[in-house]
Order: structure tokens, then sequence, then C-alpha cells
């Protein structure tokens, strides 16, 4: 073998070992990536589905709040359509026949989210459904708390409300949610949700803010510090005030 | 004949081999069941009551060698519960509406703090290694009683009346009070009525006697009471002339409106309470010096089959320790008295109850006129 022979050779197995760690180092990247995306894109679907949910109890609290009216009608399975038909307005994604598209993630898990919050609508018909009496305490912030615990406890991934004044001690954000409120509270509104991976990239936190409308401020709004009619403080909230957000936290090498 | 005789002496033959066969089987029966155990004997005598069915006796033997049923308080140990039957009328304030929390449905009231109490007192009995924890059926009041005598609760507490002329079914037992300041009231909400009322306490001059003076002042006006509660018995014993409408609950009587209700008679703890927070446009029926105007005097207590004499006792006994510790007034002034928002002592303090052990569909019924009166 002449000189140059060798030298063709050893160049060659240099070119493909290159291209081989190249190819490795690309693929790593790509396979990293992909959950990252795929947790991230998720924890967005998971939030809206959940805040939907509270929109539909909010659309309905003047028939579930009747106290001339018995059954009320608003059954699981229809409140399981509102909540498709509006999800679907606002992600275009029907989730009774979810896109190839949607990550395995997602595919799995907002079934789960759907389900949970179709068995709090079941667990609370003998409630809403009593005559002679109004208010029930059945709101978009009970509604979402039982829903999200339900979830949680079929799941890995957690969901919670969370806010920086809460009523209830369970909606107590811990210490990267609450910094994260307090920076969102003095920004403009935004439906954008705060995405951030911690643990060394292995834990997504997701937090979807929600701001006070004006059905919000019968109990959250003015005046200050006067019961409302579940019996807390009125906050003093004005419409587009920030009320709280949604907290996702997905860990990756868990949801693989 | 002979034939005859022959098969006489075989029937004969086979009876006397099967007498001797018994009784062989009689005279080792007490070594056999020692060998098997009393385990074995039980199974024994279980197959024997198949085999004899209808024979009391056979259970009765079963019950001396393994008891089958412990008594109640044993029985609410293993268990690790207590099964409370709690009405799901709302009687405000003893028990509020069930309501949605963030910790899922729940009800509360001062017959729910009492539930928790006994719950408490019931765990230190069993020996303070598990919390002896309250299951709440949520019933309607008239099916309390079958409930109860079906064996489905250990007690029941829904401001019962202890101590009305036919309030008491038979079969069941009444608890020292937990609520004396009880009785039946009225509430109204024509001021002519008041007035018709206390003119006839006017009349008496001082000489007063209660019953007379509402037995003229509500003569001929139409007067709802709850079906088969003290308030409806108090009507149906002295009310001659009125006309007498049964209502289902205490908010079909509000919401009726045809006929036009003149007087709602009820607990005047539970009417006290919605006149001020829940129906503002009644007003309780007053003496004219605008004191209470009790129709009679009632307390209520905690019930129980009659049966169950170690569960009495518990319960007559813990009762006497909270009334005397002042812990049952505490609970009296706290949810009488004090302003507070039932949603939110549901949320902290309320109990859970099975969904599926609550009507479907809870319906506050209708009103309908006495009949046969």
């Amino acid at each position: 073998m002449s000189k140059k022979d060798i030298l063709m050779k050893s160049r060659v197995c240099l070119f493909m070992s290159l291209s081989l760690m190249f190819f490795l180092a690309w693929s790593s990247i790509g396979w990293s990536q992909a959950p990252r995306e795929e947790a991230e894109t998720t924890a967005q679907h998971l939030a809206t589905l959940l805040n939907v949910g509270r929109l539909i109890v909010e659309r309905n609290q003047t028939l579930i709040d009747d106290p001339r009216k018995g059954d009320k009608g608003f059954t699981p399975e229809v409140f399981e359509q509102a909540v498709v038909d509006e999800f679907t307005r606002q992600t275009h994604i029907d989730l009774k026949h979810l896109p190839s598209h949607l990550p395995s993630l997602a595919k799995e898990l907002l079934p789960v989210l759907l389900q949970s919050s179709k068995e709090v609508v079941a667990d609370v018909q003998f409630v809403i459904n009593q005559r002679g009496i109004g208010y029930k305490n059945f709101i978009p912030a009970t509604f979402g708390s039982q829903a999200a615990r339900k979830f949680s406890n079929r799941s890995h991934v957690k969901i919670k409300q969370i806010t920086l004044k809460p009523r209830n001690l369970k909606n107590t954000p811990d210490a990267y949610e609450e910094n994260v409120l307090k920076r969102l509270a003095t920004q403009p509104a935004s439906n954008t949700p705060i995405t951030e991976w911690i643990d060394n990239e292995m834990t997504l936190r997701a937090l979807t803010p929600i701001y006070y409308s004006q059905d919000c401020l019968a109990c959250h709004g003015n005046p200050k510090g006067i019961l409302d009619i579940s019996g807390y403080p009125r906050e003093g909230a004005q419409e587009g005030d920030l009320a709280g957000a949604i907290s996702v936290q997905i860990s990756v090498n868990r949801s693989r | 004949m002979a034939l005859y005789d022959r098969s006489s002496i075989l029937t004969s033959m086979f009876i006397s081999r099967s007498i001797i066969t018994v009784r062989s089987i009689i005279a080792s029966l007490p070594r056999r069941l020692k060998e098997i155990g009393s385990q074995g004997t039980v199974l024994f005598l279980i197959a024997l009551g198949f085999l004899l069915q209808g024979c009391g006796l056979v259970f009765d033997a079963v019950e001396m060698v393994q008891p089958l049923a412990r008594d109640e308080m044993s029985a609410i140990c293993s268990r690790g519960q207590f099964r409370v039957g709690i009405s799901v009328e709302p009687f405000r304030p003893f028990v509020f509406p069930a309501v949605f929390t963030d910790e899922g449905v729940r009800v509360t009231g001062l017959d729910v703090e009492l539930i928790r109490e006994v719950g408490d007192a019931l765990t230190t009995y069993c020996g303070g290694q598990k919390p002896i924890v309250p299951t709440l059926h949520l019933t309607r009041f008239r099916d309390l009683f079958i409930e109860m005598n079906e064996g489905h609760l250990d007690l029941f507490v829904s401001s019962v009346g202890g101590n009305v002329p036919g309030g008491k079914p038979v079969g069941l037992w009444y608890s020292i009070p937990y609520f004396h300041n009880g009785g039946i009231g009225a509430m109204i909400q024509k001021p002519e009525v008041a007035e018709k009322v206390r003119a006839q306490f006017q009349k008496q001059a001082g000489n007063l006697d209660t019953l007379a003076a509402i037995q003229v002042g509500l003569s001929g006006l139409t007067v709802a009471a709850q079906k088969g509660r003290t308030s409806h018995l108090y009507a149906e014993a002295n009310l001659k002339n009125i006309r007498l409408l049964i209502c289902d609950s205490l908010p079909a009587a509000v919401e009726t409106k045809n006929p036009r209700i003149d007087v709602i008679l009820s607990k005047h703890s539970i009417l006290d309470y919605v006149t001020k927070h829940v129906w503002p446009d009644w007003h309780l029926l007053t003496r004219n010096d605008g004191t209470p105007l009790i129709l009679t005097q009632e307390y209520f207590s905690i019930v129980t089959v009659e049966e169950h004499r170690r569960l009495q006792w518990f319960l007559n006994n813990l009762l006497y320790r909270l009334e005397e510790s002042g812990r049952l007034e505490q609970m009296r002034r706290r949810w009488l008295e004090e302003d507070y928002a039932p949603t939110r002592r549901a949320a902290t303090e309320g109990l859970p109850f099975e969904i599926s052990k609550v009507p479907e569909h809870y319906d506050l019924g209708q009103c309908r006129f006495a009949t046969g009166r």
C-alpha cells in the first residue's frame, strides 16, 4: 500500500468518524428537543382545557344558582359538549377526534382532564339540582380545584390553580409560582403562558395567567373587605387585574 | 298378606337401623365437634340450619358457640365508621343545604358539628388507634325512621323533637337533649295576622293563655306545617279551626303561592334563622312585647334504635359531659347567634357524604290540604 493510499484511507476514516459524531450529536439534540416541545404544547393545552371548563361553569352560573328550578339539565354530558365546542373554538382541536399532529403526551392527557372535569360535574349534580337553594358555591374556582386535583391524582403531571391571596390555602403558590405571579401582576395582561425549564432542564413549569372579568367582581371586587355571598372578604379587584394562574408542572424524564 | 308382612318387616328393620345410625352420630357428635374445632362447629350448625329451614333454635345454637353479631359499639369500632342519618331537607342552622367546596360536596351546621363531637368521642372509646369517622347518609326526613329500623343507620341527628306527643315512632330511642331552647314558632308575611293574634293576647289582660290566643288568633287562616314534623303534630292536635296545609318541606311552604299561606309553623330556632338570613319577606310571630312567641316547648335529641343500649348510654353520657363543660352552649351560640357564612364553614369544617347514598334528584315537594279534619 502506497503512502497516498494510507493517507486517503485515514481521511475517509476521519470523515466517517466526524460524520458519525455529528449525526449522534444532532440526533441527541433532536431527541431532547422533541419532548421539551411536546411538554410545552401539552402544558398549554391542559391549561386551556381547565380554563375552558371554568368558563363553561361561569356561563351557566345563573342557571346553577337558580333557586326556582330543580333539575338544571347541566349534566356531565351537556358540560362535556360545551367544553368540546369551546375548546375547538379556541384551539381548533377537536377533543373527540384528536388530530395526529398533536403530541402523544397531549393525546394521552387531554382526555384524562376532560374525564376528570366531567366527573366533577357528575359529583355536583345533587347540589346544583336542589330547588329552593340559590348560591351553591359551585363556581369556576371550586370546579377548577376539584378537576385539577382529580386529574393530578391520575397522572404524573401536576396542575393547580394558584393565586397570591388564596381563599383556599391549597391554592397557595410555591416559591417559584409566587415569583412569577408577582412579576405577572406588574405586567400588562397577556394570555401567553410563562414557561421555564428547571431542575437541570428536566422539569417544565408553565403558568397561564387568569384575569378578573366583570362576572368575577361580584365576589372579588368592591367594596373591599365586605363579605361576599360565600363569606369571604372581597379583594377589591378591578376588571383586568391578575386573578391568579393555572400552573402546570411536567417532568420530562417521567413523561417519556 | 305375606307380602304386606314382609314389607312391614323390611320397613321396621330400615327404621330401626336408621335410628341406630342417628343415635351413633349424635353420640359421637361432641367428640367430632371437638376434632373439627369451633369454626367447623359453626359450619356444621349452619349446614344444619339449611337442612332445617325456619328452625330458629339452630341459629341460637350458632350464636352460643360463636356469637355472630357483636354489640353495636364493637361493630362501630371494628368498622372504623358510624353511620349517621341526616335530613336532606335543610333545617338551617342545624343542617345547611349541601354545598360544593374545594374539597368536594359538604354539609355543615350545628347538627353536623355535634356529629363530629360524637366521632371524636367514639375514637377515644375505640382506643384512639384509628379515627372513627362518620359516614353521612342524607335522606328525606320521612325515610329516616325506615332507614333506622332497617339497620342502615347507627343514629340520626336532624333536630328531632324528643318530647312532642306523637313524635316518637315505636322502636326508636331518644337521647337526653342537646338543644333545650327549641319550641314551635310561627312566621308570617301579612302584619294583620300578627295584629289578630296580638289582639287575643290583649284581651287576656295579664291572664296569659298562649294556646287560647293562638287558637282564636289563627282561626280561619291557612297554616302550613311540614309533614310528620312536630309542628304538624301540634297543629293537628291543637288548632282545629285552621285550614291546615301539609308541605313536604319548609321551602315548599315558602314557595307556595296558591293557596296563599298566612302562617308557617316550624321550629322556632329555624324560623328565627331563616327570617333573618334566607327569607326576609317573612317575619317571626312575636308576643305583644316583641319577645318570641313559642307555641310549645321542644327539645332536640339524637335518635337510635331501641335495642342499642350501649350506644344509648354512650350518647347520653357524652351529651351530659358536653353540656356540663359548656361545649354544647358554645356550639349553640356559634350557630344561632354569631354572624357567619355557612359556605365558608362548610369548606373548613363540613362533612362529606356519599353521593351515591342521596336521593338522585332532591325535590322540595309540594303542599296539600290536610284531609280528615
